[in-house]
């Protein structure tokens, strides 16, 4: 009995693995064939790298790359700066009405960001910063869960710490910055992982908020790069995807331990 | 002529949510000196030193450092380093910039910084050891960083919060010399926690004996040994404490008192001859002695040390005696009596 039970969560595992991975799988297989000999599933077909220089050639692909770069960038430092100060606020200062606040910023995380979608575009619009980078990022900047995250980390720290900066003739900040800091480094790269990831995959709000190939990121690029209007080649937009999800691909290998790590802590938490 | 003292606490009074903290502690203390605050835990000795620190404000009273009122001042504007008991310790700082942390805070030049941290590591013997990280040291180590963390900017006061509690006995007395070594040779003024009455008679100046939030003696460690000022004192400090006798149990006593004695001050006699029979209830072999414990229905702690090893039988009855001159005699609330 034992050994089926144990024989089915290896078995579930498994198959889940392959429902999971088969679409890669069929994208990688489709961008390095021709397309005729991608869908005929032909095994013995040549393999070819045409479809990548026909993609790449199709799209400022670049420029999409450098702005998926500087979007999540942009997206990481701003969640730092916001995360640590609200998260060092909730954790150690005393403040009126601070559980309240504190209840406050935790609702968000029961909000879905498509909702908000129409009040961010006016916002956004409001600002002056409708299809700019800044504009893309900023709805994401003032994360709950990552002020959350920031609170957890800097409650962990012992308050000896904190005193001894103290007498030492550290001000708030520089306790902030000399200690807290430095000893929340596993959770600011958990939260980095997680961060860029979410966004480098992000779509709906990038397609919505930006409008010319200067700010568009990789994903709303590559949305139109294989929109019906443009003929479709399933080749050629598999090769797209390939080269858009690449980056992300080939630091999840690198990063792996870490990577699943930076999940189970910040799922812990 | 006399020079004004280096700390000066004017009445203080702490409270936790209308809970007593501390309350009344005044308390003068000369510069170089080493003073240790002492009791049993929740007594306050802690919430004093962090009132001292800069880490808690008072509710009441005036808090001097070298003539100034520091009372509101930030901890960081009061010239002290601070040792503590879990060390504090940055764990992700090496040696060397835990022991300079506070000089680069304060911005002093690089050169400087790496003679005070040369001549830091030096005192307390931790050369060689600098690159390495907090993890990485023994209990031992890390306390001499602590040390040197806390001597290095060269203040004139240091507060220590039981810095020796995690430390096993052996090294613990070893550390003690240490520390007093280094006030002495330094000429900094310690103000010292802790709970063991050892570690105070044995390096403080002066002790400062805590109960409830209240001060009840200060003194050289002689004068809380030989002139206990209440029944309080008389309990905590010794080893074995002293023994309180009702003094309705002993002739030429009126009762309402109590009556102090030390087990060094006991002989055993034959019976008759005694002023108290007893009851041995056990005996400890210490070594160089052995503690008889004693039982008497008006008295409490009553023991009495015979050279060598000389076990006497539970539930023997024997005599004791006693002179006057050894007496400490405490009125009905517990102060002692002035000396007759």
């Amino acid at each position: 009995m034992k050994s089926l039970t144990k024989f089915m969560d290896s078995f579930g595992a498994i198959l889940l693995a392959i429902i999971w991975i088969a679409p890669l799988l069929f994208a990688f297989w489709a961008a390095t064939h021709s397309t005729s000999d991608a869908v005929n599933l032909n095994l013995f077909s040549p393999w070819t790298l045409e479809n990548f220089r026909v993609a790449w050639g199709g799209a400022p692909w670049l420029k999409y790359f450098m702005n998926t770069f500087m979007l999540v960038t942009v997206i990481l430092i701003g969640q730092f700066v916001l995360t640590t100060l609200a998260g060092f606020a909730f954790a150690q200062l005393q403040f009126p009405g601070k559980d309240y606040v504190f209840i406050l910023v935790l609702m968000q995380l029961f909000i879905l960001p498509e909702v908000l979608i129409v009040e961010n575009y006016a916002m956004v619009s409001r600002l002056g910063l409708f299809d700019t980078i800044l504009g893309v990022g900023m709805p994401y900047m003032a994360s709950a869960f990552g002020i959350f995250l920031m609170r957890q980390a800097f409650k962990g720290v012992p308050i000896e710490l904190h005193e001894a900066a103290r007498i030492e003739g550290c001000g708030l900040l520089g306790i902030l910055w000399r200690v807290y800091v430095p000893l929340a480094k596993p959770t600011y790269l958990a939260y980095a992982l997680v961060s860029v990831s979410t966004h480098w995959n992000n779509f709906l709000w990038p397609l919505i908020v930006t409008n010319s190939p200067d700010t568009r990121p990789l994903t709303v690029g590559l949305s139109i790069f294989g929109a019906p209007e443009n003929g479709v080649d399933i080749s050629v937009i598999s090769a797209a995807t390939m080269m858009s999800v690449a980056p992300l691909l080939i630091a999840f290998l690198i990063f792996q331990r870490q990577f699943v790590q930076a999940f189970l802590r910040a799922g812990i938490k | 002529m006399t020079t004004p003292p280096f700390v000066v606490l004017k009445d203080i009074a702490k409270r936790w949510n209308g809970q007593l903290g501390v309350e009344g502690i005044s308390l003068d203390i000369p510069e170089g000196s080493f003073t240790a605050l002492l009791g049993p835990s929740g007594c306050g000795k802690s919430t004093t030193l962090r009132l001292l620190a800069g880490l808690e404000l008072p509710d009441e009273g005036h808090i001097l450092i070298d003539g100034k009122d520091v009372t509101t001042s930030a901890a960081s504007d009061r010239n002290l380093s601070m040792v503590f008991q879990s060390y504090a310790l940055f764990p992700h700082l090496s040696v060397a910039e835990n022991v300079v942390f506070g000089l680069k805070v304060r911005r002093v030049a690089k050169k400087e910084r790496q003679i005070k941290l040369h001549r830091a590591l030096e005192i307390t013997g931790l050369l060689g050891l600098e690159d390495r990280k907090p993890g990485e040291l023994s209990g031992g180590q890390r306390q001499r960083v602590a040390l040197a963390r806390a001597i290095v900017a060269g203040q004139r006061l240091c507060l220590m919060d039981e810095p020796l509690s995690n430390l096993d006995a052996k090294l613990r007395n070893a550390v003690r010399k240490d520390i007093k070594k280094l006030q002495r040779d330094l000429g900094i003024t310690v103000v010292y926690v802790t709970h063991d009455q050892t570690e105070a008679m044995s390096m403080a100046d002066t002790v400062v004996l805590m109960k409830d939030g209240h001060i009840q003696q200060v003194g050289a460690p002689e004068d809380l040994y030989n002139k206990p000022n209440n029944t309080f004192v008389a309990e905590f400090i010794g080893a074995p404490p002293m023994a309180l006798i009702g003094s309705g149990a002993i002739s030429g006593y009126g009762a309402g008192q109590t009556i102090g004695i030390r087990a060094e001050h006991i002989q055993i006699v034959p019976k008759g001859e005694g002023r108290l029979r007893c009851t041995v209830n056990e005996s400890e072999f210490l070594g160089s002695e052995t503690l008889i414990g004693l039982k008497h229905a008006d008295a409490v702690g009553l023991c009495v040390l015979k050279p060598g090893l000389s076990m006497m039988p539970e539930g023997d009855e024997i005599d004791i005696t006693f002179h006057d001159d050894n007496l400490h005699v405490f009125d009905a609330a517990g102060h002692r009596r002035a000396a007759s």
